[in-house]
């Protein structure tokens, strides 16, 4: 099920091992109880993740690498577009870093630390944790094979020598969670060094990109609002986003859903980025994913039809399958939502 | 004057009163009941009786009234299901009455679905998974057959056995679940899980609302005595 180049609308199998390795903290929660229910995680094909496969298949990777920003209207298929792209890369064996939503790292977060590496900036102990955890489980082959370049103080007493494998330093930012922003930032910067060199490719995969340019809602000791650069997280994700470097690919999707402070009806990316971010993005390839097409509704309603998932005896009649259509308008979340309890 | 005349109550024809009705319908008794099902008026001509062709002309003539909310021409509405989400409504929030019945359903599906899945391939026919015929058959079997009530005689009042009409019965089914699922449960278990679990055994005939309902019957059984103080 790798290369599905002309089987647009059908849905193709992840095998269930594969979904644990893969996405330990990727998949949507209704789409990980869908797993749960069927005892399979099947995700169906469309035109935008065929585009961006091609796009990805094409690239030259001595060149700086690409920006693709996925947008769309609320509950069109943006966050599968990007765990079929992370998965696709992942079976070709890239070293994936893939952040869930960045809408995480800036809103409801209960410790702030203030940062020993950089005076002003604050640290966020618990996000960055939980990341290095999911990151280790989902690339462990590459964390033996890459070595660090410098040396890294983490205070007054440990210290990582230059040559240790990337996984010391993980375990580091695991077992002492004071430091584990410091240890995302020095993985980043290793990644983003050592990719050019050509021995594995590098997938950024940011979901929720439009958190890294927008406010946060936290706050600082003193009640004063706290700005997205202030953060270590997010200063070192901006520069991983930056295409000054070369050998792999930046995939990104917009999101209004976690978005602060943004109307809900903004899906384009001069909305949500807002001046900042679209410039700082700015040389990127944008791809929108719309509704489903006639043709992906009927493959979604049979594949709900043979899993029976639709168990009302008149959703198996024409005038049901009409109705669905028309109400959901042919949004895939209304369509799993609407399905839920017939 | 103008609002009353738009109600289709004319002053002339009943008492006249300054209260508009708010609960009760007092419509002019010339108003007919709006008909909802699409396949009534597929039909064509020739299929229809006397009667019924003189009830669609007459339909063409007279002011119908309007449909309740409540009311929908969808193919999956259920007025069982409707009944229940208004007892579970509470100070007249229907939207999270509704997302608390649709979840409901939802997780009777996934369960029975769970179990189906994992079941042996001869036990896979017997395993219900339709959340519609669970919910139906579930308030069946919670239905008591006979009720008790109170009669007062000679100063004492005694509880009476007394046969219960259908809609009084699928009232106290109905009453009885959401009472036990509001009542006896966790603190932060969410009313959709409590309710699934509840019907679930409820469908089996086990559960604490069966057991309510067979302690109505042991006392009503107990009663036979009083029984001839009924006089209805």
């Amino acid at each position: 099920a790798k290369h599905t180049e002309q089987h647009e609308g059908r849905l193709y199998n992840i095998p269930l091992e594969e979904v644990n390795a893969v996405f330990p903290h990727g998949l949507p929660h209704r789409f990980q109880q869908q797993i749960r229910t069927f005892n399979e995680a099947r995700v169906m094909v469309r035109k935008p993740a065929l585009e961006l496969l091609a796009y990805l298949k094409g690239s030259n990777f001595t060149h700086p690498a690409v920006r693709y920003v996925i947008y769309g209207e609320r509950g069109t298929g943006k966050t599968m577009t990007l765990c079929h792209v992370v998965h696709y890369c992942s079976r070709q064996g890239w070293l994936v870093l893939h952040i869930p939503d960045a809408h995480l790292w800036v809103k409801n977060c209960k410790e702030l630390l203030q940062s020993s590496y950089n005076k002003d900036r604050l640290d966020q102990p618990l996000q960055a944790s939980v990341w290095l955890k999911n990151f280790k489980t989902s690339n462990e082959r590459f964390l033996q094979e890459i070595k660090t370049q410098k040396k890294y103080m983490w205070g007054k007493r440990e210290s990582t020598e230059e040559g240790r494998p990337l996984r010391e330093v993980v375990e580091q930012g695991l077992a002492r969670v004071r430091s584990a922003s410091d240890a995302v930032g020095v993985v980043l910067r290793e990644l983003k060094q050592q990719s050019h060199r050509g021995s594995f490719r590098l997938l950024v995969a940011v979901d929720g990109v439009n958190a890294l340019w927008g406010q946060t809602t936290l706050r600082k000791e003193d009640r004063s609002p706290v700005s997205p650069e202030e953060l270590t997280l997010v200063h070192n994700l901006r520069k991983m986003v930056m295409n000054d470097w070369s050998g792999g690919a930046i995939v990104t999707t917009l999101s209004q859903t976690g978005s602060l402070f943004k109307p809900s009806s903004a899906y384009t990316p001069q909305e949500l980025l807002g001046k900042e971010g679209f410039d700082a993005l700015d040389p990127f390839v944008p791809i929108p994913v719309p509704n489903y097409s006639p043709r992906e509704f009927e493959s979604c309603y049979g594949y709900y039809l043979e899993r029976k998932w639709l168990q009302h005896d008149k959703a198996h009649t024409e005038d049901g399958k009409a109705e669905l259509q028309f109400l959901s308008g042919s949004n895939p979340r209304q369509l799993d939502r609407l399905a839920g309890p017939l | 004057h103008g609002t009353a005349r738009a109600l289709g109550y004319s002053p002339a024809s009943r008492v006249p009163c300054r209260i508009m009705p708010v609960r009760w319908t007092r419509y002019n008794p010339s108003y007919l009941e709006p008909e909802v099902k699409k396949e009534s008026y597929q039909r064509p001509l020739e299929e229809l009786t006397e009667e019924e062709r003189e009830q669609r002309e007459l339909k063409a003539v007279r002011p119908i009234k309007a449909a309740p909310p409540t009311l929908s021409s969808s193919v999956f509405s259920d007025p069982m299901i409707s009944k229940f989400t208004n007892m579970m409504m509470k100070s007249g929030n229907k939207v999270l009455a509704r997302s608390l019945m649709s979840q409901t359903l939802e997780n009777i599906k996934r369960k029975q679905l769970e179990k189906y899945h994992k079941a042996p391939e001869n036990e896979k026919e017997t395993i219900e998974c339709n959340p519609y015929v669970i919910f139906h058959q579930a308030l069946k079997n919670c239905q008591p057959i006979i009720g008790l009530s109170n009669i007062t005689k000679g100063g004492k009042t005694y509880q009476v056995p007394v046969p219960l009409t259908d809609n009084r019965k699928r009232f106290l089914a109905m009453k009885w679940l959401i009472t036990e699922c509001r009542e006896n449960k966790h603190r932060r278990t969410m009313m959709p899980e409590k309710l699934s679990q509840e019907l679930l055994l409820a469908f089996n005939n086990e559960g604490p609302v069966i057991k309510r309902k067979h302690v109505l019957h042991k006392m009503a059984e107990s009663n036979r005595a009083y029984a001839h103080f009924r006089w209805w």
